[in-house]
């Protein structure tokens, strides 16, 4: 009898290829999608609103001294792109962001991929450093609470990292700059220098992004530590270790790596708040003013930047995630044959 | 009764019914007026006769926190209620539809919770104009999503259950199956599910008033008070630190109640 | 000589203070060195927990609260944790429950063989993986040193199972615990796995505790039984004396219960009426050429492939075979929940086969259901008032009527009138399984389709369940279609049976005709496996009572 290793080995390449194809083109459209969606929903909301984008953000810039002559408003629609019938706006809006052209800025009348080029590098320090403080010290609660003996110390531990939610991120960012900034002077207060300003701004970040993971990680736990195979691996003697790391964990973070896209959407809000405690250039302060300046042209663009990271990192991580299952992985290098 | 015995969700149940009475009838509680100046001692510390403190307008920051619970509570409590009318009603049509009609919904929700809340905010913002009103349908948009999310799966999940299988052969009609077998048995998770929505609304609102989109001053509303701290928490930090403070209580105080709702211990 | 296992007032409860639910009351058994000692009780009734207990392997709510479990000297009970990892896996194997969830799906199956040899025997890693392929051989896998290699959700369950029992003999331990290690196997494959444990017992000479809640299985495998009964033994002793005379009144009515150890149809109980069956010309139910297949190109299965029968009004047809069959497909497709890709289904004559919208909601005044899972199909947010008005309340019966028509129905399957304001989980699954019979008939059908309606059930509740059955059927002259993997149930209540594999039926007939000259090796092969045979029949098998 041919064994499917045998099969699948001297199968032709195209036929491997064409299902690792069958997994990754829907991954991929879907990463497309939910850019073009992204780019609907802003669209839509910005438009469907009532009231003249262009007149808005100008009568914000001068005042009363804002000239209403018709020719004029015209020529500057014309300038930023608002100029025509909806549809044609929507199209050239959406083609454009493909070659990189995101309008100009009402406000500043910069290219709006210039500002956000600018603010990206800032906001992503911060962010990695929050993703990564927060995943280390969600697995430090996480292992913590699940080998912690008695129950009233599982207890405790268990409602500490919730905790992270609850706070509001200005709140924390104004505590940790009065405490360590005014008072202990470790740490600048504001500005864009260095690995140092990074720490404030990060921690603050971090307990948030900790709690959402520690609340997936610790169900996972949870969940996979109540199940017959955990069960099965103590009945087999092991140390209390092996199975915690080789079973426990193994099984339970596996899944938990797929809330990484979720979490950048959560950091993309977030910095909104930091950047203004901190005073610090990025994306979210960018956002800030360009919604005071009726900016919408800003607006869409930061919408569409987040939106695209999202969904490229949701894609890499599921196509990882596919990889690292044995389970999906029998499927794809085997082909569509099933070993009995 | 329970609550006895579980002093955490006792302090959580005193907390909010402060609040409550704070929302309902400020003047009960603010010994003075929020937006008129009380003699002349400016950025005074806490004490006896103010609880919080004074502002740099010499007025007392502590009834000003009372009379913001009103503008800060109902515009969460309006986002969640609009988040979870719209997001329900979705969810429960296309789970139960199903097919091509689910798929397409369901991505354009997947977009909606793809979006952060507080950037599809400042989106209506934009658009709408400054104010409670945008703030709140802005936070609601993007919890709809999230209560689209989980409603679906509840219904996908109760579909799937024999018993409405049953209530088919037994000759009960599709819209009655759903309504009397589906929605019940979906609901209930909802319900949890909302009061966890309402703890991250108020957060939501009050950073969209921090970062200045909200009620403009001299309304008292949260998140104005504690940006309006921020140029003295070098020399008065009990200006922004404690309504933060408030707010963070508040958030506690509703999540415990939301998860004993959920049946947590 | 003492015994290798001496357990002495064990008492195990779930949950502390106020609450606390005592599952274990003061059990004392033994278990002597290559001997196996069968532990019977149904669900609910501890055995499970006291297998668990044996190895402190209990759920976090559940606390031992007294007792001695005394391995060969030790007192396992108040032993230290790491005196008795050294214990587990290496003196104590244990073979657990449920193969499909019960292997870690991240590795492969000779490593987590492997994983326990290095463990206890201190071997290296290319040792162990060699040894860990000779075990997998062993345990009756083919093609040991590639499915060594291979990942848990490649195998079948029974494959599953046996990498199970391996991992648990690996590292040759003097008494192994079994807690149901075939329960949710099909039955050929029951009974083949039964047999390499009870081949590796005796080659290894280890001793064995077996949980079960099947009295044949026991009383073919065991030397001694144990029966459990809430939590407390209630009879102990040697196979043949316990199940030959049964001395306490809950082994006799296991005993009886049995369906593999009895023959014969359930006639209907004295007294109930009977109506006088008019011969029919024509059958109730007739099938033809009924096919059904799923996904498409080459990844193509035929769930049912040309099926084909006829059922007599008032008789009882049954459809038997193993999972992935198609026996509940094609219940499903007569009782017209889901659409036949091909053939015809002919009720009274008529043509249902293509029927919908609302004449298929009339349809359903004809043809009612009855399903496996007790729990599953009745809506736990009902009373059983309501769950049973409700088909009644569907075809727009008046109120008054209805609450007649629902208390009547309770009476008819034996049920109080105290139950209809509880909601399911406030009953017991017989009772559940009642009031979903009463359910099914409260439209007064023709033809009830029945899906594995007692599998979920305790056997002593089974046998009450099926008696209801023949009992209704005399008294209103249903029509049975009746699915069950249970050969034993099925030769119970069944007039004809047909016996499916593959989505096809191998052979039809009268249940005697089937029962005693099966035509196909399949049949007979589904025959053997019913546990007890030998035990009930030695006469019919011609040997006595053999034991390897």
């Amino acid at each position: 009898m041919v064994s499917p290793e045998q099969r699948a080995a001297s199968a032709p390449t195209g036929e491997r290829a064409r299902t690792i194809a069958r997994f990754l083109i829907p991954k991929i459209l879907q990463c497309l999608f939910v850019i073009w969606a992204t780019y609907t929903v802003a669209f839509l909301l910005m438009h469907a609103l009532p009231g003249d984008p262009v007149l808005a953000a100008l009568s914000l810039r001068g005042g009363d001294a804002t000239s209403t002559d018709p020719a004029e408003l015209d020529a500057l629609r014309a300038r930023y792109g608002l100029d025509g019938p909806l549809w044609q706006q929507y199209l050239t809006g959406f083609f454009g962001l493909f070659v990189g052209d995101f309008g100009t800025s009402i406000a500043t009348g910069e290219p709006v991929i210039a500002m956000v080029g600018r603010a990206f590098p800032h906001t992503a320090a911060v962010a990695v450093f929050a993703l990564v403080v927060g995943f280390v010290c969600a697995l430090a609660f996480t292992v913590w609470a699940y080998i912690a003996r008695p129950a009233w110390m599982r207890d405790v531990v268990t409602q500490i990292p919730p905790l992270g939610i609850a706070i509001p991120a200005f709140l924390t960012g104004l505590v940790l700059i009065s405490v360590f900034s005014f008072g202990l002077g470790w740490f600048p207060a504001s500005g864009t220098s260095g690995f140092a300003s990074i720490v404030l701004p990060g921690i603050t970040l971090a307990l948030p992004t900790g709690a959402i993971f520690f609340q997936v990680f610790s169900a996972a736990v949870f969940d996979a530590g109540a199940s017959p195979f955990v069960l099965t691996a103590n009945a087999k003697g092991l140390a209390q270790r092996t199975v915690v790391t080789r079973h426990v964990l193994r099984n339970a973070l596996l899944p938990s790596i797929t809330i990484i896209g979720l979490q950048i959407g959560y950091l993309a809000g977030g910095t909104a708040v930091v950047e203004t405690v901190f005073s610090r250039d990025g994306i979210g302060r960018l956002t800030v003013d360009a919604v005071l300046a009726r900016d919408i042209n800003v607006v869409m663009g930061v919408v569409v930047v987040v939106a695209s990271v999202y969904a490229v990192v949701t894609l890499i991580v599921d196509g990882l995630y596919g990889v690292i299952d044995p389970r999906t992985r029998t499927r794809l290098l085997r082909g569509k044959v099933s070993a009995r | 009764m329970t609550i006895l015995r579980r002093p955490g969700l006792l302090v959580a149940a005193l907390v909010l019914a402060v609040v409550a009475v704070a929302v309902v009838a400020p003047q009960l509680i603010a010994p003075y007026d929020p937006f008129a100046s009380v003699g002349s001692a400016r950025l005074a510390p806490p004490s006896a006769e103010h609880l919080f403190g004074t502002d740099h307008l010499a007025r007392d920051v502590f009834s000003r926190v009372v009379h913001g619970a009103q503008l800060s509570l109902s515009a969460a409590v309006l986002a969640v209620i609009a988040g979870l009318v719209i997001g329900s009603v979705v969810g429960l049509v296309t789970g139960y539809v199903g097919g091509p009609v689910d798929f397409v919904i369901m991505r354009f929700v997947d977009v909606l919770i793809a979006i952060p809340g507080i950037l599809l905010a400042l989106i209506v913002v934009a658009s709408l104009g400054f104010g409670p009103l945008s703030i709140a349908l802005g936070v609601g948009l993007g919890a709809a999503g999230s209560f689209a999310r989980i409603m679906r799966a509840q219904v996908l999940r109760v579909r799937a259950e024999e018993y409405v299988e049953a209530a088919r052969t037994l000759g009960v009609r599709g819209p009655v199956v759903l309504a009397r077998h589906v929605l019940p048995n979906a609901a209930r998770p909802i319900i949890a599910m909302a009061a966890m929505e309402l703890a991250l609304a108020i957060l939501s609102v009050s950073a969209l008033s921090f970062l200045g989109f909200g009620a403009q001053p001299p309304a008292p509303e949260w998140g104005a008070l504690v940006s309006a701290g921020r140029d003295f928490v070098a020399t008065a930090p009990w200006l922004s630190l404690l309504p933060g403070a408030v707010i963070l209580a508040v958030v506690l105080a509703v999540n415990s109640v939301a998860r004993s709702i959920r049946g947590d211990r | 000589m003492t015994a290798l296992l001496t357990v002495r007032g064990l008492r195990v409860d779930y949950g502390t203070g106020r609450g606390a639910h005592p599952a274990v009351r003061g059990v004392d058994f033994e278990v002597n060195a290559g001997e196996i000692v069968a532990v019977v009780g149904e669900s609910g009734s501890g055995k499970s927990t006291i297998a668990h207990a044996l190895m402190r392997l209990l759920p976090v709510e559940a606390h031992i609260r007294g007792g001695e479990i005394r391995f060969d000297g030790t007192d396992l009970r108040t032993a230290s944790t790491a005196a008795l990892r050294r214990v587990r896996g290496a003196r104590i194997g244990f073979v657990p429950q449920d193969p499909s969830h019960s292997l870690n799906p991240l590795l492969r199956v000779g490593e987590q063989i492997a994983e326990s040899l290095r463990r206890h025997q201190g071997l290296s890693r290319p040792d162990a993986a060699a040894r860990a392929v000779e075990i997998i051989a062993e345990v009756g896998v083919p093609d040991a040193a590639r499915r060594a290699g291979q990942y848990p959700h490649e195998l079948s369950g029974g494959l599953r199972q046996r990498i199970l029992i391996g991992i648990a003999w690996a590292c040759e331990p003097d008494l192994v615990i079994a807690d149901e290690p075939t329960s949710a196997l099909d039955a050929t494959v029951q009974r083949h796995v039964l047999d390499r444990m009870q081949a590796l017992a005796a080659a290894h000479g280890t001793a064995v505790l077996l949980v079960t809640h099947d009295l044949a299985v026991a009383a073919d495998r065991a030397d001694r039984i144990v029966v459990v009964h809430h939590g407390e033994i209630v009879e102990s002793g040697r196979a043949g004396d316990v199940l030959a005379a049964p001395q306490h009144e809950y082994t006799r009515r296991l005993v009886d219960a049995a369906p593999g150890l009895h023959s014969g149809r359930l006639r209907p109980s004295v007294g109930v009426a009977s109506r006088t069956a008019v011969p029919d010309a024509a059958p109730l139910l007739d099938v033809r050429g009924l096919g059904k297949t799923y996904g498409t190109g080459d990844r193509a299965v035929a769930a049912v492939d040309g099926v084909g029968f006829a059922v007599p009004r008032g008789s009882t047809f049954s459809l038997v075979g193993e999972s992935g069959s198609g026996k509940s497909t094609t219940a499903r497709m007569v009782a017209r929940i889901i659409e036949p890709d091909t053939g015809t289904v002919l009720l009274d004559g008529r043509d249902i086969t293509g029927v919908r919208g609302g004449a298929l909601r009339q349809l359903r005044r004809r043809i009612q259901v009855v399903y496996q899972n007790p729990f599953g199909s009745l809506d736990p947010r009902m009373t059983v008032a309501r769950l049973i008005a409700e088909p009644l309340r569907a075809f727009g019966t008046g109120r008054a009527e209805t609450q007649a028509t629902v208390r009547d129905l309770l009476d008819q399957v034996r049920l109080a009138p105290e139950l209809l304001t509880r909601r399911p989980a406030q009953l017991s699954g017989g009772q559940r399984q009642r009031v979903a019979i009463a359910r099914a008939l409260a439209l007064r059908p023709e033809l009830v389709v029945l899906d594995e309606p007692v599998s979920a059930l305790d056997v002593s509740v089974q046998e009450q369940v099926l008696q209801l059955l023949v009992d209704l059927q005399a008294e209103h002259g249903l029509t049975y279609l009746f699915i069950s993997h249970d050969l034993g149930v099925i030769r119970q209540i069944s007039d004809r049976v047909a016996v499916m594999r593959g989505g096809r039926i191998l052979e039809e007939g009268s249940m005697d005709e089937v029962f005693h000259s099966p035509a196909h090796d399949y049949t007979r092969e589904l025959i053997g496996s019913i546990p007890g045979r030998h035990v009930a029949e030695p006469a019919a098998s011609g040997a006595q009572v053999v034991r390897d």
